[in-house]
């Protein structure tokens, strides 16, 4: 009996700690009821007044459900390192951007490093690395290790820029962690604005003031590439796969971006205006863009210079959407790390939104340096590629300040504000993998979950009680115990539950009953055999230890893989699979074993307890 | 109440029946596999996956023909719940692009039954391929660590064959998953990463139950002759007998409920589960221990064990 005590006492404890744990996430739904309850919303303001810190605790404490349930975005992204290399290698010949090519189309299909793979690559064609990185008395075994040191930094870096982003767009409670050598995932939860949040996430905020050729050049630069055939299609043409959205819409299987016909002149696309404004119509926009990345045409331009298309398009008079064209230099007077502080305003001249900006003391010196320098000239302000605004310069600029207009709302305003504060991204990123989920549809799988939670409960214990009689009444005790841990553990952990989750969790309901049958199964045959009830019971649960101990310890190994190599989704089902079984252990092994006890000494139960 | 008292089926007489039910299930699944091969999920292929729901009920074949005519290219089918559809395509670009062309397209030419985009899934191929590697390298790992719990736990002959008989399992599994996908609108019955989460659920569950007939086995092998081994495989099977069947009862039970209530997303694991819960109780009792003990008739050394009880 000395030893029932301490067992008891463990029951009690276990038992105890689940409710202090669960305590919260039941205090949480009556309070967030009450507040739905009231009438009117200065009650109910009233009521969270009063009750604040209560509320905020037990919901902290409560348990969180997975972005399946309540809505939300799961979004895996890249970090494209290979532009990392490519900005930190020097000497770039065609021999390198061959190699790169080649090594980015192995990537796509290998979760390998990057680095390791172009090293691979590089020992293949018996080329040294310091042919094209760092010094060239460095062996190929210290520029890997460089390299891979500047990778990791930058996915970290990333994936602290794009923490800030989030916190700053303000999302509650964001997930944000990396994964392998150049992966980051982030799970957002109420989000309703799914299109603007990737456009955050993703816009890279390379941010560049360059200088505008003159009309002249700009003339002549297009007459050169109006001559030019117009070979290749929008789907082939960006041959640099580094340009991440031509990428994805490049390769779409679906038709979504309507490309013009092949075989259509190039000056169909580029035309210019009475005014001598050089410009391409909206539909030929992406093909237009494409071509300016394309290395013949770029031959075919001045030394050291680029076209570029504006990011907002203008109107004619019937309401045609047509992008200016500029010639800018290649290399820019100035990039957006002199940044320090941004802010969406509204002009002071019309109502268009605007971000204004101001650098730290090197920049405002060179911008000084540099506006002084080109007075009368437009110096192009250009973001991720795109020109923004082209303004002409008026006077020398010595405080350090600069504006970005030609942004088409106040919401893109904030969104640009927000960028340039958190900083730009060390590399392009973009995504790989995104889950959805709405609320509504959050809301029925939360039904779903539910229903299936109490009808797997009920169809097993009733039939244990229909199978086993009053020992079957003790299983069902021990599986009530058991949804306890599995839930409590959760919320102790502060892990979320999904409808995976829910799915484990039905299907340990399942499983959990098997120590009990195994354990009543054998009770029985020893009844059979004519022993007594009291060492019919002993002999049960020590025969059939060993094979308890195996098949969960079997279970749980499988669980536990699971839960190593799954990701997202499945990860959820693998963790409550575990918590369930190593619960299971404890409730038949334990705690039926203790009722068992107590109640054949009473004499509570006989020998027809067992069915 | 008793289901199976006293049972006293000759298991080992009949095993070469057995076998040739097991190889014909096996080389069913492996010809369909070769022939039809397998319906994958966008975890694996890579593409997007929309859930559109309507205010009204909706005829499916109406809103196919307005999103092909929108330019997606791409399945559409009954999406197992009430006024819902799925459309799977290939495309893993920018998924907003994708939502607003749909959205547009239904509210231009259904704009008395509103649509809306409740969910998007989209998987891009490199990712695809990692969890297709992420996947086999799970299963591969589950393998080989089960044998080696066995080994340790029995002896090497047991951990192999129980390791066949999961094997078994799971091929049976994925046969009929290549049978049947794409013929049910309510379950498409396609290979995602759930249905890896049910191989080796089922992975774990079939060895479980197969380690306790061996753990029967064991305990009444002790100190017997060989000669003896039919016998005592025999009344270990039907001693274990009613314990197994209660127990992929209760299992099954689980899973029926998470089929019917759980919903269409969960609905493909319910039936690979469920399919594997019957293949590993089968095996575990007419697969992994026959073929213990066809191995030791031939090897003719007795059976040492470990492991105490």
């Amino acid at each position: 009996m000395k030893n029932n005590r301490f067992k008891l006492i463990l029951i009690a404890v276990v038992a105890l700690v689940s409710v202090w744990s669960i305590w919260p996430t039941y205090r949480d739904h009556e309070l967030s009821r009450t507040l739905s309850a009231f009438r009117s919303s200065e009650d109910s303001l009233k009521f969270a007044i009063d009750h604040r810190a209560e509320i905020e605790q037990a919901r902290d404490k409560s348990l969180k459900l997975g972005l399946d349930l309540r809505g939300g975005m799961h979004l895996v992204m890249e970090v494209d390192l290979f532009d990392l290399i490519e900005q930190k290698a020097w000497n770039k010949d065609a021999r390198f951007q061959q190699i790169m090519a080649s090594v980015r189309s192995s990537a796509a299909t290998s979760g390998d490093s990057p680095v390791e793979l172009l090293a691979a690559e590089f020992k293949k064609q018996g080329i040294p690395l310091s042919r094209y990185f760092y010094d060239i008395r460095n062996s190929d075994r210290e520029i890997v290790d460089k390299l891979n040191k500047e990778s990791q930094d930058a996915l970290v870096r990333a994936k602290e820029i794009i923490r800030n982003r989030i916190d700053q767009y303000g999302v509650a409670e964001p997930l944000i962690q990396t994964q392998g050598a150049r992966r980051i995932i982030i799970e957002l939860s109420g989000v309703t604005d799914e299109t603007r949040v990737r456009k955050l996430l993703k816009g890279s905020a390379k941010l560049e003031f360059r200088l505008v050729k003159d009309h002249e050049s700009l003339l002549r630069a297009i007459d050169t590439i109006n001559s030019m055939p117009a070979q290749g299609q929008v789907v082939t043409a960006p041959a640099d796969s580094s340009v991440a959205p031509a990428l994805l819409a490049g390769q779409a299987g679906a038709k979504v971006a309507t490309a013009p016909a092949p075989g259509r002149k190039l000056s169909d696309m580029i035309g210019v205006m009475k005014n001598g404004l050089v410009f391409t119509p909206e539909y030929a926009r992406d093909y237009v863009s494409a071509m300016f990345k394309r290395e013949d045409v770029q031959a075919r331009l001045p030394q050291d210079t680029e076209l570029l298309i504006a990011a907002k398009p203008e109107l004619t008079e019937k309401g045609e959407k047509f992008f200016p064209i500029y010639l800018v230099k290649k290399s820019p007077e100035l990039t957006g790390g002199v940044i320090t502080e941004a802010k969406a305003t509204f002009g002071t001249e019309n109502v268009q939104p605007e971000v204004s900006m101001s650098m730290n003391d090197e920049g405002t010196s060179k911008w000084a340096r540099i506006t002084g320098a080109n007075i009368g000239k437009q110096i192009a302000i250009v973001l991720d590629g795109a020109v923004y605004s082209a303004p002409v310069v008026q006077s020398r600029i010595p405080n350090g300040n600069s504006v970005i207009n030609g942004i088409s709302g106040l919401e893109e305003a904030k969104d640009l504000e927000i960028i340039l504060k958190a900083g730009a991204l060390p590399a392009p990123v973009r995504i790989l993998e995104e889950r959805t989920v709405g609320p509504s549809l959050g809301s029925d799988y939360i039904q779903a979950g539910l229903m299936s939670m109490i009808w797997g409960f009920a169809a097993v214990a009733i039939f244990m009680v229909f199978y086993y009689n009053k020992a079957g009444l003790a299983a069902d005790f021990a599986l009530v115990l058991n949804i306890l841990i599995v839930i409590s553990v959760l919320a102790g952990f502060k892990a979320s539950l999904s409808l995976p989750g829910i799915a484990g969790i039905v299907l340990t309901m399942g499983m959990a009953v098997d120590a009990n049958v195994l354990i009543y199964e054998r009770i029985r045959e020893e009844l059979a055999e004519g022993k007594m009830l009291k060492s019919a019971v002993d002999a049960g649960y020590s025969r059939a230890f060993s094979s308890i101990l195996d098949s969960h310890v079997t279970t749980l190994a499988a669980a536990f893989l699971l839960s190593q190599f799954g990701v997202g989704p499945v990860q959820g089902f693998a963790v409550t699979l575990m918590i369930g079984t190593g619960a299971s252990l404890f409730t038949a092994i334990v705690v039926t074993r203790v009722i068992f006890d107590l109640l054949v000494g009473s004499g509570f139960m006989d020998e027809k307890s067992f069915g | 109440m008793r289901l199976f008292q006293k049972t006293n089926f000759n298991f080992i007489k009949h095993r070469k029946i057995a076998y040739a039910i097991s190889l014909l299930l096996m080389v069913a699944g492996i010809v369909s596999l070769l022939v039809r091969g397998l319906n994958y999920g966008i975890d694996f292929k890579g593409g997007s996956e929309v859930v559109i729901r309507f205010s009204k009920s909706v005829d499916v074949s109406s809103v196919r023909s307005i999103i092909g005519q929108a330019g997606v290219r791409g399945s559409v089918k009954q999406y197992g719940m009430e006024r819902a559809v799925l459309l799977s395509t290939d495309y893993h670009g920018e998924t907003a692009d994708l939502k607003g062309l749909i959205t547009r397209a239904l509210a231009d030419r259904m704009p008395g039954n509103p649509g809306e985009v409740v969910s998007v899934q989209a998987v891009g191929p490199s990712i695809a391929s990692d969890m297709k590697w992420a996947a086999m390298k799970a299963l591969g790992a589950a393998l080989v660590g089960i044998l080696l719990y066995v080994s340790v736990r029995f002896e090497i002959k047991f951990a192999t064959a129980g390791v066949l008989a999961i094997f078994h399992d799971v091929l049976t599994v994925l046969g009929l998953f290549s049978l049947l996908g794409g013929i049910f609108d309510f379950m498409p019955l396609e290979v995602d990463q759930s249905i890896i989460a049910a191989f080796l659920t089922i992975a774990g569950y079939s060895i479980t139950d197969t380690v306790v007939v061996y753990d029967r086995i064991r305990e009444r092998l002790r100190g017997q002759k060989p000669s003896e081994y039919e016998r005592i495989f025999n009344e270990s099977m039907n001693q274990t007998l009613s314990r197994t069947i209660i127990t992929s009862g209760t299992l099954m039970i689980s899973v029926l409920v998470l089929f019917i209530f759980a919903g269409p997303a969960i609905r493909g694991f319910a039936f690979a589960m469920f399919a594997g819960i019957v293949v590993g109780t089968y095996s575990s009792i007419f697969v992994a221990a026959p073929i213990v003990f066809d191995w030791q008739q031939r090897s003719k050394t007795a059976i040492k064990l470990r492991g105490a009880s």
